[in-house]
Formats: structure tokens, sequence, C-alpha cells
């Protein structure tokens, strides 16, 4: 119980009193990531708990526990949050060695992460939407920081758009809310059954358009390649592999969680969309030379098979959209850390990343792709397997594509980046390797996630 | 009253949805805002219940309106708040950069950053092959 109430009570002083110090010190900036190594260990914990006991509840403020809000870490949230906030650390580590200082970097990313934790482990929808606009508008301020002029125009565009989602977002949940009558996710999930189903069609409708626009799906993925191409490369990493499982999470959880039946009826619809991004993203990614333009295409085109998931859905599928979210969130975090360095370790990280990322055994990514083969073999969907392959290889070309680009030309006399950054790329790619070799405990977790979304809907 | 309230959410969304597409930044702010003041109304309207102020003493035998939407309405306005002052310092970082709040100026300014770009990486792809024909014809 304490373990779920940890992470955001130790976060969260933490980042005001980093707001306070100077972040140009490096001192500030080790703290931070004391801080949050911190909450990675006792999420961690709280991750093996879950695993062994099922889901930990705790209501706040002692009220009786239809009342007062609250939090809840089922399988899907805590492997999210777990992940999240390892990103969040790596890419703080990363600029910290590095010597990128802003004044406010590691007080953003710890309010970052307080969002991220919280909004993964809430159980009540209205807290949702206020840890998720923590955690977005850490976001903005991060990708605009240390500005020149086209970063801080992209970062304006990104706030806009994504703003525009959260408003949307709000107003679905006050159409839910009025609907149900209630905002405690399970109490939701039991009561959207009865409601008129053209008002749950225009709610799920809503979050799916709120939720796409987060997760950068083709039809709204505009404001992504500018933001991913011209942030900060520790920023880059932390918006494609914590705040792009936003997205995916609440697609999980809202449409696959509380409106099921909903989403079964725009099933063939998410598939199509979903495969409308696949497409877009790796056609897109091949045609472009900057390697961080090709990564946030990809990231488009990575999002699309989350989509095609939820649109097959069924315990399997969900259980493999969450595994592939996760993996995928390493594997995108790891290439964009290590596409701006240079030197020793640093094209070795990048390739375990690219293979990742393209599926191929032992990493990690195997699994996520090897679940999603999975799915789509069960639906019996001979569409959807041929796409996979399609995809997983037009990944690889483009991905390899920017590492001979970057890695094997000769004549570039770029300094190589200092060691520090190097070691937190390796230790990352180690991670995604570790993760590919011994994957049971994500497996079961992820499983644990699909049945208890299925569960949670029937 | 809820016909009412629809109509005033649909103008202010439609308002803060035509101001968005406009080039002006600060037009595209303030479309921002209203867009928010519009789901804030949706919160309100949204209440199950009408009636007296949800502040005790309560009058006996009245309906009381309901607490838990006014709650997320205040809630929603200060993250809505939070937001508008986020903008507006980006706005100004944008104008103390480029001299202007258009977006089309902004947009052709990127358009050459692009162009440079894209002209240059295939420009010192040359210049590294040529220096390396050279070491070796040397």
């Amino acid at each position: 119980m304490s373990l779920l109430v940890a992470p955001l009570a130790l976060l969260w002083p933490a980042a005001a009193v980093a707001v306070l110090a100077d972040g140009r010190r490096r001192a500030t900036g080790w703290g931070a990531v004391a801080v949050l190594a911190v909450a990675v260990v006792v999420l961690a914990a709280l991750a093996l708990r879950v695993a062994a006991d099922g889901p930990v509840e705790v209501v706040a403020g002692g009220w009786p526990a239809d009342v007062g809000i609250r939090l809840r870490a089922d399988a899907l949230g805590v492997v999210l949050a777990l992940v999240s906030v390892v990103v969040v650390l790596a890419a703080l580590v990363h600029g910290v060695v590095s010597g990128l200082s802003p004044r406010l970097f590691p007080a953003l990313m710890l309010f970052l992460s307080v969002g991220l934790t919280g909004l993964f482990l809430t159980g009540d929808v209205f807290s949702f939407y206020v840890f998720f606009e923590l955690a977005m508008i850490s976001a903005y301020a991060l990708s605009a920081l240390g500005g020149e002029g086209r970063m801080v125009s992209s970062a304006l565009i990104f706030a806009v758009v994504n703003l525009l989602g959260s408003f949307l977002f709000l107003i679905a949940t006050a159409a839910l809310y009025r609907a149900t009558g209630t905002l405690e996710m399970l109490a939701v999930a039991d009561r959207a059954r009865g409601i008129d189903p053209n008002t749950a069609v225009v709610i799920a409708v809503l979050y799916f358009v709120a939720f796409g626009v987060k997760l950068g799906l083709f039809p709204f993925h505009f404001w992504l390649p500018s933001v991913y191409g011209s942030a900060l490369p520790a920023v880059t990493a932390v918006l494609a592999g914590a705040l792009a499982n936003i997205g995916a999470y609440g697609l999980l959880r809202f449409e696959a969680g509380l409106l099921p039946r909903e989403l079964a009826l725009g099933g063939g619809v998410l598939v199509g969309i979903g495969t409308a991004s696949i497409i877009y993203g790796a056609v897109q990614a091949i045609g472009r030379r900057d390697a961080r333009e090709v990564l946030a295409y990809s990231a488009i085109g990575h999002a699309g098979y989350v989509l095609v998931a939820l649109g097959i859905g069924g315990p399997v599928a969900l259980a493999a959209a969450a595994l592939f979210t996760v993996i995928n969130a390493l594997g995108k975090a790891l290439l964009f850390l290590a596409v701006d360095l240079r030197g020793p370790l640093v094209s070795g990280a990048f390739a375990v990343g690219a293979f990742s990322v393209a599926g191929v055994p032992p990493f990690a990514g195997f699994f996520g792709k090897a679940a999603l083969f999975e799915a789509g073999v069960e639906a019996g969907s001979i569409p959807a397997v041929a796409l996979l392959f399609v995809g997983g290889a037009l990944t690889f070309v483009y991905l390899f594509q920017i590492y001979q680009h970057t890695y094997w030309r000769p004549g570039q006399d770029h300094q190589p980046a200092p060691a520090g950054a190097r070691v937190v790329v390796a230790a990352v790619a180690a991670v995604v390797l570790l993760v590919g070799l011994w994957p049971e405990p994500l497996l079961a977790l992820s499983s644990q996630a699909g049945e208890a979304l299925t569960r949670m809907a029937s | 009253m809820n016909l009412f309230l629809a109509l005033v959410v649909a103008v202010l969304f439609g308002t803060g949805a035509t101001l968005l597409l406009k080039p002006d930044l600060f037009r595209v702010v303030v479309g921002v805002v209203l867009i928010a003041n519009a789901a804030s109304l949706t919160l309100i309207a949204s209440g199950l219940q009408r009636g007296q102020a949800p502040i005790q003493p309560f009058i006996e035998g009245e309906p009381v309106s309901d607490p838990l939407t006014q709650a997320m309405t205040l809630t929603a306005l200060i993250i809505g708040f939070a937001v508008t002052a986020l903008l507006l310092a980006m706005v100004h970082r944008v104008y103390t950069t480029h001299r202007s709040v258009d977006l089309d100026d902004l947009a052709s300014s990127e358009r050459t950053a692009v162009e440079e770009l894209e002209r240059g990486i295939p420009v010192e792809h040359d210049e590294a092959e040529d220096h390396a024909e050279d070491q070796v014809s040397r």
C-alpha cells in the first residue's frame, strides 16, 4: 500500500525543491538523478508485488472506497510507469553528464515523472487528467528548453495541438461523468454497459482523438516530426520513450478497458488507421536524410502497431499491445539518445536499438513483434500478419540506412561524446538486451495486463 | 438550460477552433483559451443535479447542485490558466528570436533552415569523399 504512494510522495516534493535550486549546477542534476533512481527501485518493487499478488489499491485520505480518490496499480499501469521513469532517468543522466544544463531541466524532468507515475497509477478518470496535464505541461516546457528560434516555434505547435487533445479529453470526461455518474475507473467500466449507445460512441471517438494526438498516429501526427527533430536529445528521448506511452496507455485503458463495445464496433476503422500509420511512417522515414527525422517518422509508424493490435482485440492482442508499447519505448529512447553521439560504444548501442526496434532476436523488440504476430495469427488475419512483416522489413531498411549514414561514413572528424553519455547509452542498450534475453517477467506482466483489461470490460 | 449551455459551448469551441487556424500566434493562444473555457463550461453543464450551492447549511427539501463537477471545473480552470501563461511565455520567446509572431514568417524561415540542411548533407558527403580521394591519389 505504502509502496503505491511512495513514488509520488518522493518525487513531488523533490520536484518542488528542484525548481528552487539552480539546475545549471551539477549537484542539482545529480540530486535529481538520485531521487529518480530511488523512485525506479520503488516502482520495480511495486511491479514485483503486483506481478505476485495482483493489483494494489489505496484510497486517498482514508475516505470510504466509493468516495475518496483511488490510486490503483495493476499490471498495465505499473509496467508503463516503471518503463517511463526508467527512460526519464536515463535521459536525465544523459543530460547531466553531457553538460546540458538549462536552469529548469532537472526540475521539469522530475515534474514529468510525477505526472507519468501518477497517471499510470491512478484509478480515477479526473485525477488521470490532472496528472496527465502535469506531465504534458512539463513536456511543453522541456521541448522549448535551451531554445533557439526553430525549437520554440515547434514546441509551441506541439503545445497547441496537444492542448486541443487535452481539452477534447476533458469534454469526453465530462460526458462520461454525466452518462455514468462516477469517475472511478472500475465503476465506470461497470456502468458503461448501460449507457445510451450513441453517447458511448461519441465519448469513445473523443477519447480516441485525444490519445491519437498524444501518440502521434497518422492523421494526427503533423506536430511530431518538427518537435522530435528540434528538441534537445535527452528531451526527444523522453518524448518518444515516456510521453508517447500516455497515448498507448490511454487507448488501452479508456477504449479497451472502459468502452470495449464501442472499441469492437470501430475495430475495422482502427486497423485501417493503424495500417495507414505504419505504411506512412515507414515510407516517409525511408525518404528522409536527417537521422532524427527518420526516427520521428519511425515513431509514427510504430504507433500504428498498437492501434492494429487494439483493433484486433481480445486478451492476446491487448497483451501484445502493452508489451509492444513497453519494448518500443525502450528501443526508441535508446535510438534517440544514441543518434547524436559519436565515439566508442555508441554505434554498438545504436545497432542494438535498431535491431530491437526492427524486431530481431535476441533483442527485446523481437518479443514485441512476436506477440503482435501471435495476435494476428490467432485472429486469423492474413493482412495483419503480412503488414507486420512488411513493416518490420521497412523498419530494418531505414534504421540501417541511418546506421550506415552516421557511423560508417568516412572522413567525419566529430569529437567523441563525453564518456558518461556513452556509458548511459550503453547501459540502456544493456537493458534492451537483458529484456530480450530474459523476457519472462515482462511477458507475464503483459499477459496479466491483457487479461485484466478484458476482465474489466466483460 | 442544457440547450442554452450547449449552444454557448458550441460557439466558444467553434470560435476557438477558427482562431487556432489563424497564422497570428496571439490569436492561436486566444483560441486555446476559448477552447479551454468551452471544456470548463461542458464540465459545469455535466453536473448530475442542479439546485442550491453545495455549501453547509443546506435549506431542507431543496436539491443541492453537484459539487463534484464544480471542483473539477475549478481544477480545469487552474490548469487552463497555467497553460495560458506557458503559451504566452513561449510566444514571447518566439517574438524575441524571430521579431515576428506570424506563423507564415516562421514557416518560411524554417523552410530555409530545412533547405540548408538538405543541401548541407550531400555537399558535406562529397567533400569528405573528395578529401579521401585526394589522399589516395597523393
